[in-house]
């Protein structure tokens, strides 16, 4: 009995040790013994990320800070507003901005409860001009670029045409794939040195001519125009290449950390006294973000005067590789 | 009466649903017939080449062992995905995609892993994986979301295999990961074409990728870069690899466990080579140098003849990879009837109006002039991808980064070939097309704008791109 007990004992104290040499070894990098975590990765989350957006601060208005709330879409950047049409939602959020200074502000797509013949979408981008690798220099150009470099499937509808929306100018036209028997609607402004395009398409040409007539209910800034949306008013002036030549008093370069690259293009703010107030990454990782926060505490700029006073100014800067300009017609015909 | 009345009424409703059903619609599925996929693209060789491709297709179809392989074919583990280059790649011939039955499903228990467990996600027609941890362990066994992983976690070690010696390892807690949602899968991406792709200028790349910004769906894209020159890297999920060359090293060890000469040693698992905090210091004494003879284990072999056989594994199947051609396009059947040619040229079309072709870019660019063979030189990559990277929304991404990817980010997956694969995105989560071209929307994904135009198709319309897709 006496045996008996002490094989017991033994096998239960080699059974412990086990369990304790099988503890040790698997928690900790690739291994767990937690069946039931109380920690889960969450789902539908992107918690690694390469690069990406951010911005100096969480109160200055940055383009892609745009949403749909309440069935209104709102940019405060941009200063735009527009009320869905009844029955429509924005179901997905876009991409983060492009590191060639695209954004997809909304995407807006009929509900479920939505009975028209036909579906349709609204996508609403913006296109910065200080980094776009395309030959324009405003919307219109930009405008008359996709028009005169259509696929070959697409048949023109519309020529580029002054329209207004919000009561601002707008530039219009109009394709559509005979395939596809889709049709797009394209209007386009600048807004602080933007391309914001409001895109629509659709099979239904009386569904897509009823949401241009509701576009009129759209806020657009008073400075909206397909070739001088510069900002100004209660916005800072934008200005392509200010960050250059004599306007910059002192300069220091960033020191990166790692070898990256990745284009890396920044907005900033320049405040009146000529030191960057603001600065957005539209595209750039975290360690590349902190070394030209630290350059920029450093730079100083010639104060930018309009009527003989300084004013803000925002411009843009691309750090790392930027893309390069395609070769191609925006002329105006 | 009123009693036949209804079912009359029910007839003609099912009747209704059933038209519905039959104009919905549908994936034509893989595409049986043969279609030559898997011959090589050397038709002049004035280098000698060709004897290098056949050379490198037998070795990429040796099974590897440990240490005591008659054939010399050692260094196998001590961890391991399989054992067989063409084990995984071998839809529908060898250098494709996984099979429909699964050979890492037989390892466990078998002479190739006997004391190991069969993970939960291998199934036996289930796709062909490889899992990766996005994220550490921590000491407790809770997942730490401050402390990406993301590397490979082999399935299998060679713990208890005859050729092993005393090697006893555990397989990562692959359940464990299950549980806290963190484990993410990758199937094998098929070669065919890759020397193609492999011989695009960068400049090339570059002007294209301005092309495609031309767009009003929302689209922009990236490229991936080699960390060491900066230029375009373009092999993998997520482009991370710049070269065949380097892919087929890393695949060597990373996926088989033989070291080589890219990559000379051998690999443990991420945390067990201390990193995130495990407090392991590498693989155990008893599990190195298996094969005995000291590293790499494939090495070339200056005195062999013939000529190919002078290089070391992982050059040959480079260059299988390399003078691989692109998969023929084919016919397409679908329930049993032969789908027309003017269907599958109507669905090519619409596949550009509604802006695949963004993305899916039927070719990317033509080829540099190639010191291999005059096939490699100026000649168009019909792949059906930019080689960009893209943001993929929530609904695809696996929180994994690879060089400059991030976790949301994969490679345009090129699309020649697809008429004959069986698992479908990244992970084979789908057989189904519907569903693979369903998941590119979703909350931040660049692809969501031409999903939706998919949507706006109709029901014959879709049918036609899904059976242009199956004549890829």
């Amino acid at each position: 009995m006496r045996c008996v007990v002490l094989r017991f004992l033994g096998l239960g104290l080699f059974v412990s040790f086990l369990a304790w040499g099988q503890s040790a070894q698997r928690n900790g990098g690739d291994f767990s013994n937690d069946t039931h975590p109380v920690t889960k990765v969450p789902t539908g989350v992107i918690l690694v990320k390469g690069a990406w957006s951010s911005a100096s601060d969480s109160v200055t208005p940055v383009p892609e800070d745009g949403s749909v709330t309440n069935n209104v879409f709102r940019d405060q950047y941009f200063g735009m507003t527009y009320a869905l049409p009844r029955d429509w939602t924005e179901k997905y959020k876009g991409p983060p901005p492009s590191d060639s200074g695209r954004y997809v502000l909304a995407q807006i797509t009929p509900g479920d409860s939505f009975k028209g013949p036909a579906r349709a979408s609204i996508l609403i981008t913006a296109q910065d001009m200080f980094f776009t690798p395309l030959p324009a220099t405003n919307a219109l150009e930009l405008i008359n670029y996709t028009k005169n470099n259509l696929q070959a499937d697409y048949k023109l509808e519309l020529p580029p045409t002054q329209t207004r929306i919000g009561g601002r100018p707008f530039t219009f036209f109009a394709y559509w794939s005979p395939v596809a028997e889709l049709h797009w609607y394209v209007a386009a402004s600048e807004i602080r040195c933007h391309a914001v395009e409001i895109v629509l398409s659709s099979r239904d040409t009386k569904l897509l001519e009823s949401l241009m007539l509701d576009m009129s209910k759209m806020e657009v800034p008073a400075e909206a125009s397909p070739t001088a949306g510069t900002g100004g008013g209660d916005v800072p002036v934008c200005i392509k290449d200010y960050a250059s030549g004599e306007n910059v008093i002192a300069r220091v370069d960033p020191v990166f950390t790692e070898h990256r690259f990745n284009p890396v293009p920044v907005r900033i703010i320049i405040d009146k006294e000529g030191k960057v107030k603001h600065i957005h990454f539209l595209s750039a990782f975290p360690d590349q973000a902190k070394a030209i926060t630290d350059a920029f505490k450093q730079w100083k700029f010639k104060p930018y005067l309009r009527d003989r006073k300084p004013v803000e100014v925002e411009t843009g800067i691309m750090f790392g590789r930027g893309l390069r300009p395609a070769t191609g017609n925006a002329s105006v015909e | 009466m009123i009693k036949t009345a209804k079912r009359a009424t029910v007839f003609a409703l099912a009747m209704l649903f059933l038209a519905g059903m039959a104009l919905a619609q549908t994936d034509p599925g893989v595409q049986s017939a043969s279609r030559g996929t898997g011959a090589t693209i050397i038709t002049t060789d004035p280098n000698g080449f060709l004897p290098f491709f056949q050379d490198g297709q037998n070795r990429f179809n040796d099974i590897e062992s440990v240490s005591n392989s008659p054939s010399n074919n050692n260094g196998l583990g001590p961890r391991f995905n399989s054992n067989q280059c063409s084990s995984c790649h071998s839809q529908p011939a060898v250098g494709g995609t996984g099979a429909a039955v699964n050979p890492q499903f037989s390892f466990a228990g078998s002479p190739v892993a006997p004391k190991d467990s069969t993970p939960y996600f291998i199934t036996a027609n289930g796709p062909t994986r490889e899992a990766r941890f996005p994220f550490f362990f921590n000491a407790n066994g809770g997942v730490n979301t401050g402390n990406p992983n993301g590397g490979v976690e082999d399935l299998f070690t060679v713990s208890g295999r005859s050729d092993a010696g005393s090697c006893s390892l555990q397989q990562p807690s692959f359940n464990a990961a299950e549980q806290a949602n963190d484990i993410i899968f990758r199937i094998p991406t098929p070669v065919f074409g890759a020397g193609l792709i492999e011989n695009l200028d960068d400049s090339t790349l570059l002007k294209n990728q301005v092309n495609n910004l031309n767009n009003n769906f929302g689209i922009a894209g990236a490229f991936n870069h080699n960390g060491n020159d900066g230029t375009i890297s373009r092999f993998g999920w997520k482009a991370q690899n710049k070269s065949l060359h380097i892919f087929a090293g890393e695949a060597y060890n990373v996926e088989m466990g033989v070291s080589n000469e890219l990559f000379p040693q051998d690999r443990p698992l991420p945390g067990e080579d201390g990193n995130g905090g495990s407090g392991l210091t590498g693989l155990p004494s008893n599990c190195l140098n298996l094969t005995g003879t000291g590293y790499p284990e494939d090495t070339s072999n200056p005195t062999s003849t013939p000529q190919a056989a002078v290089l070391d594994d992982v050059s040959a199947f480079a260059n299988f990879m390399r003078f691989l051609a692109p998969p023929p396009t084919g016919g397409v059947v679908l329930n049993g009837q032969q789908v027309s040619a003017s269907t599958i040229a109507a669905g090519a079309s619409l596949f550009t109006a509604i802006g695949c072709a963004t993305c899916h870019n039927s070719t990317p660019g033509t080829t540099q002039v190639s010191n291999f063979v005059p096939a490699l030189s100026g000649a168009p990559v019909n792949a059906f991808s930019d080689i960009e990277i893209h943001h993929m929304g929530t609904g695809l991404a696996d929180n994994v980064s690879q060089g400059g990817a991030g976790g949301d980010q994969f490679r345009t997956a090129p699309l020649w070939g697809l008429g004959q694969r069986i698992f479908l995105l990244h992970d084979g989560r789908t057989t189904n097309l519907n569903a693979a071209i369903e998941a590119h929307q979703g909350h931040g994904s660049e692809a969501t704008n031409v999903e939706e135009n998919f949507d706006n198709l109709s029901q014959q319309q879709q049918q036609e791109i899904l059976d242009f897709l199956r004549s890829l």
